[in-house]
Order: C-alpha cells, then structure tokens, then sequence
C-alpha cells in the first residue's frame, strides 16, 4: 500500500480515537438520583445550597472536611461532603456545580465545587440584550 | 460629554474608513492600472489609524480621569487604583479587548504598507475587511432593530434606563466610585499578557492575508517567502503570550500550576499548534517545491482557529466550564458572522483555485527531512483536533442538544493523548534535523542516530536517577526530549562560532525539549507538602474509609510550629497594605537529624475583597533546582460569630485601679465615663443615664480593651455586656454603688478565639526548565526570524 494511505489511514484512527476518547470521558449533567442509582460512578451535579441546614466546617478540628446540603433541580437533597476547605463566599452563591460519586443515599463525595455567584464582579450590564 | 463623543464618533470613523480603505484596495490590486485607488486606499488606511488612536486615547483619558459617568470607566476602573493597574482596566472589558485586537491590526496594516511591496494592495484588503469585522463590535448602534455590537463610550444613564437613581438630575455626585479592577487582575501580568496575547492573535491574519492574496492575484508560489518572517513573529509573539498565562497563573493564582486545560487556555494553545504546523510546511514548500496545498490550509486554519477561540471566549457558551470565560454581551452572532465570513471567503477562494495550485507530489522517501517535517505537522493536527473536541463540547452540546459535561480528571484526560504525542514530536524534531533534504544516505543517518541516542541514553538514564522519576513513559519522554536537545545543540554547533542566524531552528528546538523536560519534572513529581499528616486518629463514622493524610491544606495558629514534610512551619502573623493582607510565614528546613539547615520567609497575601470574597496570592521561594509554592486557602472571618459558650461567671466588686486575674489574662479597672454613645446599641436609646466601665484586658501577647455600659431609663436597669474576642472574656456591668463608687462586674470565660490560616504547600522540582526553555525557544524563533528577512532583503 501507498505510504499515502497508511499515512491517511492513521490519521483517521486518530481522529476517531480522539473523539472516542472524548465522548468517553465525558462526564455528565445530572440530579442526584441518577448518582445514588449509579453509586461510585462520576457525575456533576447542578444545585442550590441548603441555607436552612447547617454548613460545617471546623479547621481546628480538620481543615480538610466540608459539609453542607445541597438541593438539585428535581428537588431531592443530600450532604455533600468535600474535602478541602470552604471555598470563599460559599454562603453567597447563586448556583453551585459539584463533581463526584454517591456514596450512600443521603451523601454525596465532592472532588471539586465550582460556584456561580450573583453577577458579583460583573455588574450584569448587558446592553446586547434585545 | 466631550471624550465620549470624541470616542464614538471615532469609532464609526474607524469603521468608514475600514470600508472605504477595503474597497479602494480590491480595486487597487484589481485595476492596478489605475494608481488612483491605491493612492487613495493608503489614505484611507492612514485616516483609520488616527481614528483608532483616537478611540484609545478617548477610552484612556476616561478611564484616567475617573468620568464614572461612562459605563465602561464605572465598571471597570475606581478612584484608588495605581496608573499601571489603569491601563489594564482597559482590556478588562469585551470592548476595550476588542480595542485592542483593533490597535494590533492597525499597527500591523501600517508596518505591511512599508514592507509587502507588491503584494501591499490585496493584503491590506484582506486586513482592512477584518477591521470592518473588528470596529462593528464596538459601534453600539441599533440597525434595523438589531444591536451592532457594543460601545466602550456609552453613558450608564443609558445602559441602566431603569436605575431609580438616574431620574435624579443629580446622580453623578451620588456616584462616588467606580466598581473596579477584578482583584484576581490587579497584578503587573494583567498590563502586559493580554497585549502580548493579542498581538499573536493578530499576527496570525498576515500569513492568512498573503495566502488569500496569492488567490485572488494567482500568483500561486511567491506569497511563501514574504510569509514566512511573519508566521515565525506570530508563533513567537503568541508563544510568549501563552507562557506567560502560565507563569502568571503559576505565581499569582491559587491554583497550584501554570496549565490547567482551561477551555480558555485551550483556545489559545490551539490555533498556536497549527501555526507552528504552517511554518513547517512553509518550509518544506521552501525547500522542495511540495507541500503547497497543505501550507495554504494550514494558514488558513490558524486563522479561523483565533476566530473560533474568540468566539468560545466571548459567547459566554464556556459559562459553566471556564474560570475565565467574558460574560456574554449578546454579541454571539455577530462574532459568528465573522467568523463564518472569513471562513466562507478561504473556502470559496481555495475550492475556485484548487486546481490551478502547482503540485509537485511528496515523494515518499522515509530518509528525507521533509517527510518527516510533514509528519510533524500532521501529528501537530493530531494534537490539536484531541484539544479542540473537549474543549468545544459546550459547543457540541448546543448544536446536538446533548448533555455532555467535561470529563472528571480533565488533566488526565489531555495527558493521555498529548503525552505520547509530546514524544513523537520531540523525535521528530530529532530525526528531522539528522536528515537532509531530498534524500539521505541511510547508513551515515544511522550511524549517527545510534551515537547520538546512545549518548543521550546515558544522559536520560542519568536525569532519570537525578530528577526521582519513577515510570516508563516517562522516560520515553524524558529520552525523546534529551535527544532532541543532543541532537539540535550537534546541528547549532557549526552555525553558533559562524553565522548564528541559521541556528534558530535549533536554538528553538533546543528551548522546545528543555520545556518538555520541565514540564514532565515539575509535574510528574509536584509534590504537595502540606498533606494534613498530623496524625491524629479523626474518625467521622461514615468517614472512616478515607485516607486522612491525602488531604492537602494545613492548619497553621499563630504562634505554634507544624512540622510539614521536611520543612517546620510557623504561621506568626499578618500585616496590611493597601487592599492586601500579608501572612508571614517562617519556613525552616530540617535536614534528617531535625536539625534546621534553612530558613526563609514567605507572604503568601490576600484580599478580603467586598465582592468576591477572599482572593488569595500566592508567595513562592524559588530555588534553581525547585520552588516551594505556598498560598493561603482560607482565614477566619474577623466578625464571625464564636457560638462557644461562657462558662466560670464569677462577681467582683471593683474600685478604680482594682484588677482581677482571669484564666485568659489580668483584667484592670481603669475607672468610669459617662461619654457613651447612645446610638451604638438600640437599648440605649432612650435612656437618662448612661455610663461605661473601661476594661483594660493585659495578656502575655497584647492589651486589650472593652467597656460594658451601665444604665437607667425610669425604674428600670440597662446592661450592655462586652465580650473581648481575642482573649475570649465577657463583661458584665451590673450594679455601681454610687456611695462607695464601687462597681459590680461579672466576668465570664471562654477558649480564646485564635488566629490562624488555612495553607497549602506545593514544591514543584525543576520547574525552572520549563521558564528557561521558553526563553531559549524564543531566541531560536528571533534568530530564525533575522535570518528569514534577510533572506528576502539579499534577492532584492
């Protein structure tokens, strides 16, 4: 064969292989049954913060151990558990994104939290807006 | 109202003259018989970059003198920000990036009038059309309904029509401050990244416009040689760009790194692959007649790539998964527009001349220099295109309505395809350099091959050992960019006692596998010292499966030492400047016995911003063999609420001068005052009497002092308590004996609050090779640069 075509050929499978690669990877958006039904496996998770439940976090005791009750866009609430320390303005936030797997029906292992907080730096000017 | 006006009208200045210059230029290039419209075009090039200094200078001297009046100063910028940090306000903003993306082009369009000679006329067409593009984002003026993008130069009344305050005729004394400079861009990064950043942006449109002009004029082959310089400027410039996002990120971002596959960072990284791709191509067209095709596809890409990034970045469509992303300012569509119109025009230009192109075919012989130089540049796609899918599927996710989330280890995800690739490309950058052009004889390539690689075998087995790496394919990279080292320095060396210039390929290969090394080192074994090992057996009940010790912040009370790996830690106290608070924190190096062989000081600071909340910077001790990197993850809040209770009340009964001893401290009695202020609590509202009891609180640290009030309203009695944080104490004033002037107080204790931080350590080992290679690269890309003009100055 044409050194042409293996050369083809082998890009192709790389492509492939990328998106593969991607689609596999990726992780989804979803609400926490989904999580507790797939206990262990990844998942993010779009929520709100539980301001009527209590937030933990004691560094005297362990700064690696965060807690807090989050509710998903279906309703259903679990406690969240996270181990880092509380991320800054946590009371403040609008929308929270965690990733991580259900450990149990009611808790949730965060690896990372990432926060939407209220126009905050950005004064929400939009003037495109029609 | 006069720098506004100035400012807007210049804008719609800017965008005529794109359109008059564009048109008198395709006429030119078309009708060059007719050396009217060149002349005139010029002109017109002329007057659009005085009307673009002019915008600059409007938005400057807004910005600079504080005219909170105007949208984008009031957003932006506030009264205590340094002159230094005021010119960053000016690409803080989409539009005043968008600016900036439009002084670039001009500089460029002006430097090309002086330099394309005969290609001038359908290049500077190509360029003024992106103005066009460019300057419509900025004009902020509703045609037929629709909003053409959007002005740096609009006055808040008219942005926030709904604002109560802005019915009053008054408003602007009630607008005292601006909003401000983002804290996490109030850095000397933020004056110079961005400028760099979009300067390689720009540049990418010069080799774009020459290929579209060897198009339209059909003069198929000559637009390499002019191009050329420029690609090697905008892979340099955006290079430089990129690294020092890095280094920014690395030295004043908490996130513990310099890359972190941000679908930003991404974006940039991107377009910048395929450039190098080009250059390459270029080359191989240079010297063997072959690869022209893919070089005007190449070209083409990278620009349409900046495109695509700009669109990513500015859609707002990276909300959920970019730190970085603008906000949307509605103006999706238009950059889309953009895009799609640069993209239409390449394609339909290349799809008519396809054909017409000359071809000579690559000849498939594994032992020439360009077959592997081609190979390169299809592994570089390769890398792109991996790069390009995770980042775009927001993108995916709109189009196809999927729900596709970016993966949970992004860093492994990226390392997995571009780890191998990385060592690929540093072979080829190795096996090319051993081969000639055209063809090579076999057995002299491999003889040198295995001398060379033996030697650096021995080198990599000894950097290994050195470094502590501990994994195969990390050898195999640490092989490939060792050998690649060895074998460009055994190319450079003729070149570098002679004519040094054409060493720069490499010169910048060389810099390319330091990178690599650096790179593999500092990641492979970054190192977070700050593990919380304190060995203290915490079980949560449910927590009981975790692994303590793999939790990485540390907490740190003033005053008391942690031993942290081989390092003793003492967090000893904060001090203040300006917004910023500065955490000292000694460092002492224990060598095995625990004796202290080192020490130093880091202040890893913060900022306890009204908005954002606390953004931390961190502070690095640099060392030529490693750094140690140290950030605050997290301070108590100084009015927070201690729900510990009080316990121990006992009476006293006091005169002037009287003290007590307390678990917490000595308390002293200094005596009354009735200058209390009534409107510090509501219970004293509407009292007859009132009077304080100074309390002086001495500790082995510090004196404190508070004063409890005693007070009578009618019958009845009012007792403000005081509680001391710091020393934990609680005052109560109960009674006073007017007759002996003794007082009742009722001391209560509880622990006290202490200070602390919450930190994190990272050593990263020999990340130096990482900030050296980029230099030694950037040298290689100057050298190569100087030789390529000159080459094109000597056939003149």
């Amino acid at each position: 064969m044409k050194l042409k075509y293996i050369i083809a050929i082998v890009l192709i499978a790389a492509a492939i292989g990328a998106i593969v690669s991607t689609y596999g990877d990726s992780s989804t958006y979803v609400a926490f049954d989904t999580a507790v039904e797939n206990m262990g496996s990844e998942y993010h998770v779009i929520g709100t913060l539980n301001r009527d439940k209590p937030l933990e976090y004691n560094p005297e005791k362990d700064a690696n151990h965060f807690s807090f009750y989050m509710q998903d866009s279906l309703g259903m609430e679990m406690k969240v558990i996270y181990h880092n320390t509380k991320p800054q303005d946590f009371e403040r936030s609008e929308k929270i994104v965690i990733v991580g797997k259900a450990l149990n029906k009611d808790e949730f292992e965060a690896s990372q939290i990432l926060l939407k907080c209220p126009s905050k730096y950005t004064e929400g000017q939009k003037p495109g807006e029609l | 109202m006069l720098p506004g006006n100035l400012g807007h009208f210049s804008v719609v200045l800017a965008f005529a003259t794109a359109i008059f210059s564009s048109a008198a230029f395709f006429k030119a290039f078309r009708s060059p018989d007719e050396t009217g419209w060149g002349k005139s075009a010029v002109i017109g090039f002329y007057l659009h970059a005085a009307a673009v200094l002019s915008i600059v200078a409007s938005l400057f001297y807004i910005i600079y003198s504080h005219y909170f009046e105007y949208q984008y100063a009031w957003q932006h910028s506030s009264t205590d920000l340094p002159w230094y940090y005021m010119i960053s306000c000016f690409w803080e903003g989409q539009e005043g990036s968008f600016l900036l993306w439009i002084f670039w082009h001009m500089v460029l369009g002006l430097i090309l009038l002086f330099t394309a000679k005969e290609w001038k006329y359908p290049v500077m067409f190509v360029l003024s059309l992106s103005q066009i593009a460019l300057t419509s984002m900025l004009i902020g003026v509703k045609v037929f309904g629709y909003k053409l993008g959007s002005s740096p130069f609009e006055l808040m009344r008219i942005v926030n029509e709904s604002g109560p305050v802005f019915s009053m005729p008054d408003y602007l004394t009630r607008i005292k401050d601006g909003n401000g400079l983002n804290p996490l861009l109030q850095n000397y990064w933020m004056v110079i990244h961005p400028p760099t950043l979009f300067f390689g942006f720009a540049c990418t449109i010069v080799p774009f416009a020459y290929a579209m002009a060897a198009l339209m004029q059909k003069k198929y082959t000559e637009w390499i040689k002019p191009a050329l310089p420029w690609a090697l400027i905008g892979v340099m410039v955006l290079g430089t760009g990129i690294i020092m996002g890095g280094f920014w990120a690395y030295e004043s971002l908490s996130f513990g790194g310099y890359w972190a596959w941000d679908p930003v960072e991404n974006a940039s990284l991107i377009p910048w692959l395929i450039l190098i791709g080009a250059v390459h191509t270029m080359l191989i067209y240079k010297a063997r007649k072959t690869a022209l095709h893919f070089s005007y596809l190449m070209v083409i890409t990278s620009f349409v790539l900046v495109l695509y990034a700009t669109f990513l970045t500015r859609s707002g469509i990276l909300g959920n998964s970019s730190v970085h992303s603008f906000t949307d300012l509605g103006m999706s569509g238009q950059l889309l527009v953009f895009l799609l119109m640069f993209l239409v025009l390449a394609i339909v230009l290349m799809v008519v001349h396809w054909k017409k192109i000359p071809t000579t075919p690559l000849e498939e012989n594994a032992y020439s220099r360009e077959f592997w130089m081609f190979i390169g540049a299809l592994v570089l796609i390769v890398s792109a295109f991996q790069i390009i899918l995770t980042t775009s599927l927001p993108v995916i996710n709109k189009v196809f309505g999927s729900n596709m989330a970016p993966p949970t280890d992004v860093i492994a995800h990226y390392n997995k395809w571009q780890l191998p690739i990385a060592i690929l490309i540093a072979l080829l950058t190795a096996t090319a350099q051993l081969l000639k052009y055209l063809k090579t004889d076999s057995k002299k390539f491999w003889k040198e091959a295995a001398v060379l690689g033996s030697i650096s075998l021995v080198l990599t087995g000894m950097a290994f050992w050195w470094f502590g790496l501990n994994n195969w394919l990390y050898f195999i990279l640490l092989f490939a960019s060792v050998y690649t080292i060895v074998v460009n320095f055994k190319t450079a060396w003729p070149f570098i006692q002679g004519k040094i210039k054409v060493s720069g390929a490499s010169v910048a290969h060389i810099g390319f596998g330091l990178m690599l090394i650096g790179v593999l080192v500092s990641s492979a074994n970054k190192n977070v010292i700050s593990r919380n090992n304190t060995g203290q057996a915490f079980f949560d009940g449910e927590d009981q499966k975790t692994v303590r010790e793999n939790y990485e912040n540390i907490y740190l009370e003033q005053g008391k030492p942690v031993d942290m790996n081989n390092y003793r830690v003492t967090y000893l106290g904060d001090s203040s400047k300006w917004v910023n608070i500065y955490y000292k924190v000694r460092y002492e190096q224990l060598d095995k016995e625990g004796n202290v062989k080192n020490t130093f000081m880091l202040y890893p600071n913060g900022q306890i911003n009204p908005k954002m909340g606390f953004i931390a910077n961190p502070d690095t001790r640099h060392y030529l063999s490693h750094d140690v990197f140290t950030y605050v993850s997290s301070v108590p809040k100084k009015n927070e609420e201690n729900d510990a209770p009080f316990h121990n009340e006992k009476k006293h009964e006091l005169k002037q001068g009287d003290s007590v001893r307390t678990n917490n401290g000595m308390v002293y009695f200094d005596g009354l005052h009735t200058k209390v202020d009534r409107s510090s609590s509501p219970e004293l509202a509407n009292v007859d009497l009132a009077v304080a009891a100074k309390i002086r609180i001495v500790t082995l640290d510090s004196t404190y002092t508070v004063e409890p009030v005693y007070a009578i309203e009618g019958n009845g009695i009012v007792s403000i308590e005081k509680v001391s944080d710091e020393t934990g104490l609680r005052f109560r004033f109960m009674n006073i004996d007017p007759k002996t002037e003794h007082i009742l107080i009722e001391t209560a204790e509880r622990s006290p609050r202490k200070n602390f931080i919450i930190m994190k350590a990272i050593v990263f080992p020999y990340i130096n090779f990482l900030w050296g290679g980029t230099i030694v690269m950037i040298i290689g890309f100057l050298l190569s640069i100087q030789r390529r003009i000159s080459e094109i100055r000597r056939t003149i």
